[in-house]
């Protein structure tokens, strides 16, 4: 419960910073969907059920802050999550590239389904005129704020003596070089 | 008489010096602006040294003063650093200000001009996706706010409020994409429907007859009840018309800069 909690603040402090801050600096193309790589590491570390529910909590805090209709997140980061699972029980989820890789797929993933609702559902043809010349800078926002809370996270986790996970290989293998 | 000046020499010299140089001085006040001989070669002499002695004296005091008597300067420097720290501030304040009372100039004129009651906002957030176009404004029903409100800025449309709370609001911009404006093209009142692109509007149904130039003003027309007519939507940009079907291919762009909104009049009441 407490794992679930921690989710919950850390999804409504990206959200304050996609609304509040990244906006001061950058462009719309140019913002990380962090709640988007909170997904992806949930469906990585979290067990089926947990994973699931925080998606949608996940889902609804993205859908509270962006556009004007509840439920296209929630679908949007349910399918994504349910594929990392598929995959996760076959690839080797220690792999801090494989989370990178997952991160594209995710991108590529979160674009294709958001333009398939968007036309298909919601009626809003232009949004492919929108979301198509910003995938590329998506891409690159998205890897660039994955490594930095890699990064971030490894150093909280030996901060705190935390040795789990894929953060663990990034910690040990800079011990073993140092 | 000879004895008497032998024996008062020194005297009778000192008094007839002492006479001389009151006559000279006398003679030298009538003539103040002449300099004699004298004293041009005194001060041609002198004025070597004198630069001499000016520039090492100038010279040790400026070590002295700069480079051992320094016994405030580190305090002082602090406190003028501080000092300067607290007036850049106060300028930037002051100049944030200015500019943000010439934006409130601009909206309440823009009030005046519309004849409706409307609640000033300030713009606090933006939309967490990078596909969705809306903004959070910092008022909301305890303002007396509700849905459907229109918002616009001193250049134009901005866009209505779709979800509210307490105290804020999320206003739907004009170039969202599901968003879509009744509008008129203000020069040859052709009718369309502006819809967003995200950056800019493309304006569909507009018929091929019709007379559009790049250039033209876009305004709302005042169907659907919420913007009121008249208000500035977008320049027509591009035109395209294909060789058959019945509407022409319109673009324009907004007459309001989303990248740098930050005060908004949202429209609450009747016309006044």
């Amino acid at each position: 419960m407490r794992r679930f909690f921690f989710y919950l603040i850390l999804a409504l402090i990206f959200a304050l910073l996609q609304t509040s801050v990244f906006p001061l600096f950058f462009s719309p193309n140019w913002r990380p969907s962090l709640i988007l790589l909170l997904v992806l590491y949930v469906g990585l570390r979290e067990p089926s059920l947990r994973a699931v529910v925080t998606c949608l909590f996940l889902g609804a805090i993205q859908d509270s802050f962006c556009g004007h209709s509840v439920g296209l997140y929630l679908t949007v980061y349910l399918t994504i999550l349910l594929i990392v699972l598929g995959l996760s029980e076959q690839l080797n989820i220690e792999s801090s590239p494989l989370l990178l890789a997952l991160v594209v797929g995710g991108t590529l993933v979160e674009n294709l389904l958001l333009w398939f609702y968007l036309t298909v559902l919601a009626d809003s043809a232009p949004a492919l005129h929108i979301l198509l010349p910003g995938v590329p800078q998506q891409l690159i926002v998205n890897l660039l704020a994955a490594l930095l809370l890699l990064a971030l996270l490894a150093r909280v986790k030996r901060l705190f003596g935390l040795r789990r996970g894929f953060t663990s290989l990034i910690v040990a293998g800079r011990a073993h070089v140092s | 008489m000879l004895d008497l000046f032998r024996r008062y020499r020194f005297l009778f010299l000192a008094v007839l010096l002492l006479l001389v140089t009151v006559i000279l001085y006398s003679y030298n006040l009538r003539k103040k602006t002449t300099t004699t001989f004298f004293e041009r070669a005194v001060l041609t002499f002198a004025a070597p040294f004198q630069s001499a002695i000016d520039s090492t004296s100038d010279s040790v005091k400026g070590v002295w003063s700069n480079y051992i008597w320094l016994v405030d300067t580190r305090q002082h420097n602090l406190e003028l650093e501080k000092e300067n720290a607290e007036l850049r501030a106060r300028l930037n304040q002051m100049s944030e200000y200015r500019l943000e009372n010439e934006r409130l100039k601009r909206l309440l004129a823009f009030v005046d001009d519309l004849d409706m009651a409307a609640l000033p906002a300030q713009v606090v957030g933006e939309d967490a996706s990078n596909w969705a176009r809306t903004i959070i404004i910092d008022k909301g029903t305890s303002a007396g706010l509700k849905n459907g409100l229109a918002v616009v800025a001193a250049d134009g449309v901005v866009g209505r409020i779709i979800k509210i709370s307490t105290n804020s609001a999320r206003v739907l911009l004009i170039t969202d994409a599901s968003s879509a404006v009744a509008s008129l093209v203000q020069r040859t009142r052709t009718r369309g429907v502006a819809r967003g692109r995200g950056e800019d509007l493309s304006v569909e149904y507009s018929l091929r007859s019709a007379d559009i130039q790049a250039g033209d003003l876009l305004v709302t027309s005042g169907m659907g009840g919420i913007f009121p007519k008249g208000l500035p939507i977008g320049r027509i940009e591009t035109v395209e018309k294909d060789q058959y079907g019945l509407f022409q291919r319109l673009s324009a762009t907004t007459t309001v800069d989303f990248s740098h909104l930050e005060e908004v009049l949202v429209i609450v009441g009747n016309p006044l």
